[in-house]
């Protein structure tokens, strides 16, 4: 169904001693929100600049609709950039911000007004033509750095942290109206960011990177639900990492207790890491279960407490509706599918 | 409360009378050289009569004019081509990693710091090494030295306002090279641009001890006039402090002028 | 962007030629005998490094040391407040004040110089002019009240553009955590702005130490700095008059050199990129 438009084959990349992006492969199909995450320094702004043409790669080759592309310049690629800073140009009001490139390309007046004025329209700033983009809010220098990209009508469209700057209820908008964007302009999205709510809400595909090299890809819900190892689980929301030993297909022991779960292909006797999410742990009766302990410490965070819990020495942390008091013996439960197991880290 | 409203005033007191001596010290030999200027005694003792003959001096007297159209070709041209390299020069440095940055910096600043006497002399050593003739072409050469370095000076830091994206921006959205520089660049650094010019064109119009170094015994500018009359025992025309009253009432106007512009532009942003 | 990097590499050639050549021109003229104009076979020698023993060059460099220290103090001890006192003014009387401060130093040196002879000179042109009657002519004084009044604003400047920059909520952090307005400014305001105070005692300095015009006029002849002593080495060479060796010039501007470089090291230590400087 989905067509692959940019395919990058054994990436590398390093400035000067530093290798950033290391073998790298991946490919990105049409009409796909892609984002790339992971902390600062993984690789994911290089990569970036790779697809937008600011750096190119000391190895391997960049794919574009069939084209390698290694050494076009950026304005010969069908991808426009929204930057992390907006760059827009100071000596110019919204209106010519927005209509730079199509001048470059000298288009007809006409077509021009109709083309920025329509744009205007999907980003909402009708009326701030004449306005010196100075004295725009950060949220609506944000819109014109996106109005600016589109209007040239990309193919791809690269976004790199673009909502870092504003703030947190701003940011919740835009994510909403950005995901809205690219499925009424039905170009693809390439995403920078390193702030995974912000992954999980828009993607349709997160790629997970550290130090130059892919850990995970997937949809949003496997990423969170089945992270492929331990920093993936660490950097995807909060987690409880544990020890445990896979006994058999679907049993694992953890601190010497059996538990059922859903995985399986383990060896028998294997060491494994175990995830479990704070909001996958129910309190149950302490009689019921093999997780015993002592509520440690107790947070209120609006929706939910978040509550440590001591077992056998290690602290559990909990994300529950049910209010515990400090120095409560509870019990945990966790349902089978909630455990997951993941292979052990090499380090 | 009252102690220390008395203590602030104490404080602005001396603040005062500090920039009021200041200003005695800068302005009371601008004040001699404007009376002089239209004072009718030639040697000078005393003010004998109103007169505007020495301004008309200025453009007629042949022992002056020769100095003044020397200053001033040498001035806008040094201006002119080092305005445009040392832009351009800039431009280069900002872009490099910042470590050889601030190394071409660091070297950038080196005729800044030199006193002039000592940039006078390696001029001049290179110069004579190179077998020119000390003259127009040396001064000129001297003169793009040294004013380089303030042009490179004032448009970094313009440099290091802009966005480090915007070049790239620019071309994103379909720019060349050439054109991004020309379309977004220097629009957004050209207040350092005007201001490192207006800087080279002083330094050239004023200097008096690097072109003393590089001109050799013919070529001469207002200022290596001045000290060839004085070291004669003679004295010049006062039409010199005509010149010089000229250069003033410009100088004021250029000031006005764009502190008028700025706060016309404040007004509509 | 590696294409832009480009643009800076001929200021490299550019300051290859007229600075590091130049610099070690000096170093063969001090330590040999060769002759600028007749280019050939020279010799090494310290014969030139003698003349830090004559008697007129021990009054220069004393006298440079000297009116050079006197004039960055008093350039200091009234250039600080002012700019100090300017940085608490409102933007709009900061700006006029500001440029007044630079109007006169687009007039001509030599013109300034002059009219300050005139100033000094007792029952002359600015007696006439004013009624007052100064008779400081050829004194310790004139000279250096001329080069206070010509370096004054380079000692400004600097500081004035530090303390201008400097975020005022750092005083009221200061305050807050219990410091007085003296302790503020001894312990954070004039911290901060030793950058300015280094650019501005050296852009004063060293100016005023290689002085030769002032110090002549305003001293009629019997003030002799270091800047006179190699204004006459070279240019009297120069211009054709003999008896004089650029030699020794070139053993003095070297020395001058080894103060600049100092002070230049003093300066990119505080200020990198040369950012107090204008």
């Amino acid at each position: 169904m989905s067509k692959k438009l940019i395919e990058l084959n054994d990436i590398s990349k390093s400035f000067g001693d530093l290798l950033v992006l290391d073998h790298f492969n991946l490919y990105i199909n049409e009409n796909e929100f892609v984002t790339l995450l992971g902390p600062s320094g993984c690789g994911k702004t290089t990569l970036l600049r790779l697809i937008g043409g600011f750096e190119s790669p000391d190895e391997g080759s960049i794919i574009f609709d069939g084209n390698i592309i290694n050494d076009l310049e950026p304005h010969e690629r069908m991808i426009n950039t929204c930057f992390q800073k907006y760059a827009l140009f100071p000596h110019l009001n919204v209106f010519d911000n927005i209509a730079f490139g199509l001048k470059i390309k000298k288009l007809p007046k006409d077509e021009i007004v109709s083309r920025v004025t329509q744009t205007l329209k999907l980003v909402k700033l009708e009326g701030f033509e004449e306005r010196s983009v100075s004295t725009l809010s950060g949220g609506q220098q944000q819109r014109v750095a996106i109005a600016r990209a589109i209007v040239n009508r990309p193919k791809v469209l690269l976004l790199d942290e673009p909502l870092g700057a504003l703030d947190l209820k701003l940011r919740q908008e835009m994510q909403y109206e950005l995901k809205e964007m690219q499925r009424q302009l039905g170009i693809t999205f390439i995403y920078v960011t390193h702030d995974q709510e912000e992954a999980l809400t828009m993607s349709d595909t997160i790629v997970i990177m550290n130090e130059g090299k892919i850990l995970q890809i997937g949809k949003p819900e496997d990423i969170y639900n089945e992270p492929g190892n331990q920093f993936v689980a660490n950097f995807i929301g909060e987690s409880n990492i544990l020890d445990g030993i896979m006994k058999e297909d679907f049993l694992v022991e953890i601190n010497g207790k059996p538990f059922q779960c859903v995985d399986q292909g383990f060896s028998a006797n294997e060491q494994v890491e175990v995830v479990i999410r704070p909001e996958d742990f129910e309190f149950c009766d302490p009689d019921a279960t093999h997780l015993v302990g002592v509520v440690d410490s107790l947070l209120f965070k609006g929706v939910h407490y978040e509550i440590n819990v001591i077992v056998e020495g290690r602290e559990y942390t909990i994300h529950t509706t049910k209010y515990r008091a400090i120095g409560d013996t509870v019990g945990l439960s966790v349902e089978p599918q909630n455990i997951h197991i993941m292979r052990k880290s090499k380090s | 409360m009252k102690k220390r409203l008395w203590k602030t005033r104490a404080w602005k007191a001396l603040g005062i009378v500090l920039m009021s001596i200041t200003f005695l010290f800068l302005y009371t030999p601008i004040i001699v050289i404007l009376t002089l200027s239209v004072n009718s005694s030639k040697r000078a003792y005393s003010f004998e009569q109103f007169t505007l003959q020495w301004y008309v001096d200025v453009f007629r007297d042949p022992s002056i004019t020769g100095p003044i159209v020397n200053t001033i070709s040498i001035a806008i041209l040094s201006t002119i081509i080092s305005t445009i390299v040392g832009t351009l020069f800039a431009i280069g440095i900002h872009s490099l990693q910042k470590k050889s940055r601030i190394r071409m910096m660091i070297l950038n600043n080196v005729p800044v710091v030199n006193p002039d006497i000592v940039t006078g002399i390696s001029l001049m050593i290179i110069f004579s090494l190179l077998s020119f003739t000390l003259g127009f072409t040396t001064v000129l050469f001297a003169h793009i030295f040294f004013s380089i370095p303030y042009v490179i000076l004032n448009v970094m830091p313009r440099l290091k306002r802009l966005d480090p994206n915007m070049y790239e921006a620019a071309l994103d959205l379909g720019c060349s090279r050439y054109e991004a520089m020309l379309k977004v660049i220097l629009p957004n650094i050209s207040t350092g641009i005007i201001a490192g010019g207006l800087m080279a064109f002083t330094m050239s119009i004023d200097d008096f001890v690097i072109t003393y170094f590089t001109s050799g015994n013919e070529y001469m500018n207002v200022s290596t006039w001045l000290y060839a009359v004085l070291g004669r025992g003679q004295s010049f025309t006062p039409a010199a402090y005509a010149y010089n009253a000229m250069i003033f009432a410009i100088t004021i106007a250029i000031i006005l002028f764009i502190n008028l512009k700025k706060e016309k532009k404040g007004k509509l942003a | 962007m590696k294409r832009l990097t480009r643009m800076q590499i001929p200021y490299r050639v550019w300051m290859f030629l007229f600075i590091v050549i130049p610099t070690l021109i000096l170093f063969v003229l001090a330590l040999t005998n060769m002759n600028l104009y007749q280019i050939g076979a020279f010799d090494l020698t310290l014969d030139h490094f003698a003349i830090f023993s004559k008697n007129e060059i021990g009054i220069a460099f004393w006298n440079s040391f000297f009116y050079s220290s006197i004039t960055t103090l008093i350039c200091f001890l009234i250039g600080y407040p002012v700019a100090y006192y300017l940085s608490t003014l409102p933007n709009k009387t900061r700006k006029i004040l500001v440029s007044l401060m630079i109007v006169p130093l687009w007039s001509n040196m030599l013109l300034r110089i002059v009219a300050w002879e005139k100033v000094f000179t007792a029952d002359s042109y600015f007696t006439d002019l004013t009624g007052i009657s100064l008779n400081l002519i050829g004194t310790q004084t004139a000279v250096v009240i001329g080069l206070v009044a010509m370096y004054l604003p380079f000692m400004i400047f600097p500081i004035f553009s530090v303390l201008e920059k400097m975020d005022r909520s750092l005083h009221e952090a200061s305050k807050d955590l219990g410091a007085t307005d003296f302790q503020t400014f001894v312990r954070v305001t004039f911290p901060l702005s030793s950058s300015g105070v280094i650019s501005g005692v050296i852009m004063t300095m060293l100016p005023a130490m290689t002085s030769f015009v002032l110090p002549a006029r305003l001293g009629l002849g019997t003030i002799s700095l270091i800047g006179n002593v190699i204004e006459s080495k070279f240019m009297k060479e120069v211009l054709g008059s003999s008896g004089m060796s650029i030699n020794e010039g070139a053993v003095l501007s070297l020395f001058i050199m080894v103060l600049s470089v100092a002070a230049f090291m003093m300066i990119t230590r505080v200020d990198k990129e040369g950012e107090t400087l204008i």
